[in-house]
């Protein structure tokens, strides 16, 4: 990670001088007691991240977590050095291991669900607390390691740029290569992406990818209607309703610890659930456009 | 089973299935019920329609005679208070996951604004009662 951000290199918040809080002379730095276990210092090619600074946009960042113990460290360690001028939310769904005490000591920003509700509402909750603390962007990441903070800068960029209302952060809209995947699921993940082909016009390569940027404008259509994982369901929902949805390519790594969400039961309840809500999808964006009169 | 039952009944199917689809749209019905509940009156509606595999299931089962029309009254009122249960234990199931995600937004909220919250919460206490 490092090696990829060489003009970074961090000091605990009693390191810094007193007279360190000035952003001009020391850099890029968030004077806030959320920030203050890793406080990035600027170098000189610190430019896309002095853009983000300047960018009036709030962004939260929301991770949802459940049993997450061995990697939640570092990946709010990760977050907090790599976009340390976002918000940080971690959604803890019911944790039954350590990773509540842990993000508390941490001192992150958590809201607890009190029972695990799922992956889908951990999501539900982290768009409706941006919806209610007036976030102009979400941005949800995978708290088992997976995906890399660095790449979130860039994918943040390019929404601003291109002016997506959705972006995901795609692991195959480059390569088109499922063949690192395991059979079952390279069948789903073309399943899906040529089922919104098909009802769209428009390929999504990686339907299930856990990374996604979210503008203020889905918030509300996507706390309205309920989704099974905000996966391909959701992507159709929001392009029937006239949403733009872009992918951005990105690389994950391997999984730190423990298994997938998915069993080798949810391998075959996931495809039947979403190829439903797919379905209902395209129904209820219809009778939605139709009580706005779009 | 003559022309006019299998019509009958493959209406009756038709109907539930519309009002399973629709009950899952408007988030009444969980998904995953929906989705048992659209694979079998599915299933049947193409057993009745179908006479060999009517036949089929017949010979397979062991049955004599097809159904009575007493026992698929009877079959569609247990479907129907199926579906309305579980509609209800739907509603419960959402009126619960809203209540849980409000607290925790609520927690977060004042954790954000004023830094407490976490530590007078009684998150562990009520995790060990769920």
């Amino acid at each position: 990670m490092l090696g990829r951000l060489p003009c970074l290199w961090f000091k605990t918040a009693r390191e810094l001088p007193s007279e360190a809080t000035d952003i001009d002379r020391v850099g890029l730095y968030r004077h806030s007691y959320r920030w203050a276990l890793a406080v990035p210092c600027l170098g000189t090619e610190d430019v896309k991240m002095k853009n983000l600074n300047s960018s009036p946009n709030r962004v939260l960042l929301a991770i949802p977590a459940y049993n997450e113990e061995v990697t939640i460290d570092k990946v709010v360690h990760s977050v907090r050095e790599c976009v340390p001028d976002f918000d940080l939310l971690i959604v803890d769904d019911g944790s039954r291991d350590a990773t509540g005490q842990i993000l508390q000591h941490l001192g992150v920003l958590t809201a607890t669900h009190l029972c695990n509700l799922g992956y889908g509402r951990a999501i539900q909750t982290a768009i409706k607390y941006a919806l209610k603390c007036n976030y102009d962007v979400l941005i949800t990441l995978d708290a088992d390691g997976q995906h890399a903070p660095e790449q979130v800068p860039d994918l943040y960029q390019e929404s601003i740029n291109a002016g997506w209302d959705v972006l995901i952060g795609s692991r195959y809209v480059k390569t088109r290569d499922y063949s690192q995947v395991t059979l079952g699921r390279r069948i789903g993940m073309q399943h899906f992406s040529i089922l919104v082909k098909l009802i769209t016009g428009q390929r999504i390569y990686d339907t299930t990818s856990g990374l996604k940027l979210m503008r203020r404008t889905v918030f509300e259509p996507l706390t309205h209607w309920h989704f099974v994982d905000f996966h391909a369901e959701a992507i159709v929902y929001l392009m029937r309703l006239g949403y733009n949805i872009g992918e951005y390519p990105i690389t994950t790594a391997e999984r730190m610890h423990g298994q997938s969400m998915y069993s080798t039961l949810s391998h075959l309840k996931y495809p039947l659930k979403t190829s439903m809500m797919i379905l209902l999808g395209v129904i209820e964006a219809e009778l939605t456009r139709r009580r706005m009169n779009l | 089973m003559t022309v006019q039952g299998i019509i009958i009944l493959d209406l009756i199917g038709l109907v539930l299935l519309a009002w399973t689809l629709n009950l899952v749209r408007q988030n009444r019905l969980y998904v995953g019920y929906g989705v048992i509940f659209v694979f079998a009156i599915s299933t049947t509606i193409l057993i009745l329609s179908v006479p060999t595999c009517l036949a089929f299931v017949m010979r397979v089962v062991g049955a004599i005679f097809p159904v009575s029309a007493l026992t698929l009254l009877a079959f569609c009122f247990i479907v129907f208070i199926l579906i309305y249960v579980l509609t209800q234990v739907t509603l419960l199931s959402n009126r619960l996951a809203v209540l849980v995600q409000e607290l925790a937004i609520k927690q977060a909220k004042e954790w954000a604004e004023h830094g407490t919250g976490r530590e007078d919460s009684h998150a562990p206490e009520a995790k060990e009662r769920l």
